[in-house]
């Protein structure tokens, strides 16, 4: 996981945009408050930079 | 076998930010060992680089592919069709690799996406370390089977030199002193007199390149 | 008398190190051969020492010996080829220098040019076997040369090196090799060198003992801790401490001359070689307190 974060960080994404969570099949309710969560912190972050970058693109947009 | 570490990115990115379409190519040989340039390492270095790209606004098509080796031509020779598509071919094999596939593709660049090192050994997985220079002049016989010409800083003959320091080199305490090694071993095999002798100066010619040789079996076979 | 002929004699025999500085500016360094002169027998010239690029000690040497003082050219194996060396030992012969001291040069890591490619293509031994073929009129490919050279060839050895046995090896080596002087590395305890002494006096080489005066407590802490092959006895790291930093560097000095008249009086050995290490000034008054001259 370290190691992938740092990959993110060299290519300018925020490595805050990758998480891993270990959880057993039966803990459910656990699992979508993790999901939350999580979803929660990526809109807090915005969208990354590698979709904006696509976004502009399609619409031919200049910054 | 071949040790080599990855080049840093900023250093790959400015080789491949001009290209159009750009193959990462892997060899899944010794720099696979490395952690540094077979399929695996090629397809996260492709990866990185299309994100790269797509913040950088660079329209670079970039794929990966890797194949056994790099240093015989059979094992890339079936592939260069598709490899020939491309007008940039990042290289993540060593740098035998990269000169090989140079000199067979025509006229597309080959950059080198790792630096090549040494050849070594894996004491333990993920470790290298240099064992043999390639010299050209083997005399391991006559130092225990520990090389002075890779293994002692200055590649010394005749024993130790005084920056010898409680088993370590003065480059480094992290580096063994070889001779103080080679004169160990030696004691245990109960073979001292080998290093009262003096050693002459070393034939450096068979160690310099361009180097190379001809098995002469085969060349009789042929004929 | 020569360098060689002063130690055939059986006189107590004095070098010092002159270091040739990095620049043009030599106005120091001619203030040194000028303070040395008359008070030593040879002046010691080092081969960027330390892997520290300076002038060449070819030419500070030829600048010694227009002095008026005998010069002692260090040459390491880490700069040049074979082919260098041995030009420059023609070099040196031609315009008499004829002391050479053949070392193996401190790693290229050491220096002010880490990123060099180090030579090394021979080392200390095999430039002694170089020196000898060529006083005999050979160079080392053994072709014949127009004129031999007349080197007094020397080398150095580290007699508190641990461990001990490969050195003493590689010390043994180097007489064979056709060394004919040994300069130390600083020692500091003499009942030690005393012991190395009665070893090394099976051979027929000349020995000078390396001094380098202590500037204070805390030089002795940091060779002990970095330097190879030297050790400061705890009794002398006390005698500078009880001293205080006023008075540190005149107990160094005392030290060192008590060391140099002990050597001398008990024919210990053959010389000294002192280090001054940029204290060149100094080297009269060690000396005088040493009860030289």
């Amino acid at each position: 996981m370290e190691h992938v974060k740092g990959l993110l960080a060299k290519v300018g994404i925020d490595p805050e945009r990758l998480e891993m969570f270990n959880l057993s099949a039966a803990m459910g309710p656990r699992w979508a408050e993790m999901c939350n969560e999580f979803t929660e912190k990526i809109r807090g972050l915005g969208p990354s930079p590698i979709w904006l970058a696509t976004y502009r693109l399609k619409r031919n947009i200049k910054e | 076998m071949i040790t080599g570490e990855q080049k840093p990115f900023e250093e790959i990115w400015n080789m491949v930010k001009d290209f159009k379409k750009v193959l990462v190519f892997g060899c899944n040989t010794c720099v696979a060992i490395c952690h540094a340039g077979g399929s695996k390492e090629a397809e996260i270095l492709a990866s990185l680089l299309r994100m790269r790209a797509a913040q950088e606004g660079a329209a670079i098509e970039i794929n990966h592919a890797a194949v056994e080796r790099h240093c015989e031509p059979e094992f890339f020779q079936p592939g260069m069709d598709n490899v020939r598509t491309y007008d940039l071919i990042l290289s993540t094999a060593c740098g035998v690799g990269v000169n090989l596939l140079s000199e067979h593709i025509g006229d597309i660049p080959v950059f080198p996406a790792i630096n090549t090192e040494f050849f070594g050994a894996v004491p333990r997985s993920g470790e290298f370390t240099e064992l043999c220079a390639g010299c050209g002049n083997c005399i391991l016989h006559l130092t225990g089977g520990i090389c002075p010409i890779a293994r002692c800083s200055k590649s010394l003959l005749n024993g130790p030199c005084g920056g010898t320091n409680n088993g370590s080199c003065e480059v480094s305490p992290d580096i063994k002193c070889a001779w103080v090694q080679i004169y160990d071993r030696l004691k245990q095999l109960n073979r001292l007199d080998l290093m009262n002798e003096i050693v002459d100066a070393k034939d450096w010619s068979k160690a310099q390149g361009p180097r190379n040789f001809k098995v002469k079996l085969l060349e009789e076979i042929k004929k | 008398m020569s360098f060689r002929e002063i130690l055939d004699s059986g006189k107590f025999t004095v070098t010092a190190e002159i270091g040739p500085p990095k620049g043009t500016d030599i106005k120091e360094m001619y203030h040194h051969i000028e303070v040395l002169k008359g008070k030593i027998d040879v002046a010691n010239v080092t081969d960027n020492q330390s892997a520290v690029m300076r002038i060449s000690s070819l030419a500070v040497c030829k600048i010694v010996l227009d002095n008026g003082m005998e010069p002692i050219l260090q040459m390491t194996c880490r700069d040049r080829n074979r082919i260098g060396l041995q030009a420059d030992l023609l070099g040196a012969s031609v315009l008499g220098i004829h002391n050479v001291l053949c070392l193996t040069g401190d790693h290229v890591h050491a220096g002010d040019h880490k990123q060099a490619k180090s030579v090394y293509d021979v080392e200390s031994v095999q430039l002694l076997k170089i020196v000898e073929g060529m006083n005999i009129g050979r160079d080392m490919s053994g072709n014949e040369m127009k004129g031999a050279t007349d080197f007094y060839a020397g080398a150095v050895v580290t007699p508190e090196a641990n461990p001990l046995e490969p050195q003493l090896v590689k010390f043994e080596k180097k007489v064979k090799a056709g060394a004919k002087f040994f300069q130390t590395q600083a020692i500091y305890d003499m009942e030690k060198f005393k012991n190395f002494m009665a070893y090394a006096r099976k051979f027929p080489v000349k020995m000078l003992a390396g001094i380098v005066v202590l500037k204070s407590a805390g030089m002795a802490n940091f060779m002990n801790k970095n330097v190879p092959g030297i050790t400061v006895p705890q009794e002398l790291i006390e005698e500078l401490k009880a001293a205080g930093k006023e008075k540190a560097l005149d107990t160094g000095i005392d030290i060192a001359a008590r060391h140099i008249r002990q050597l001398n009086d008990e024919k210990i050995c053959d010389g000294v070689h002192i280090m001054a290490i940029g204290m060149e000034d100094k080297v009269p008054m060690i000396m005088e307190r040493a009860g030289l001259r």
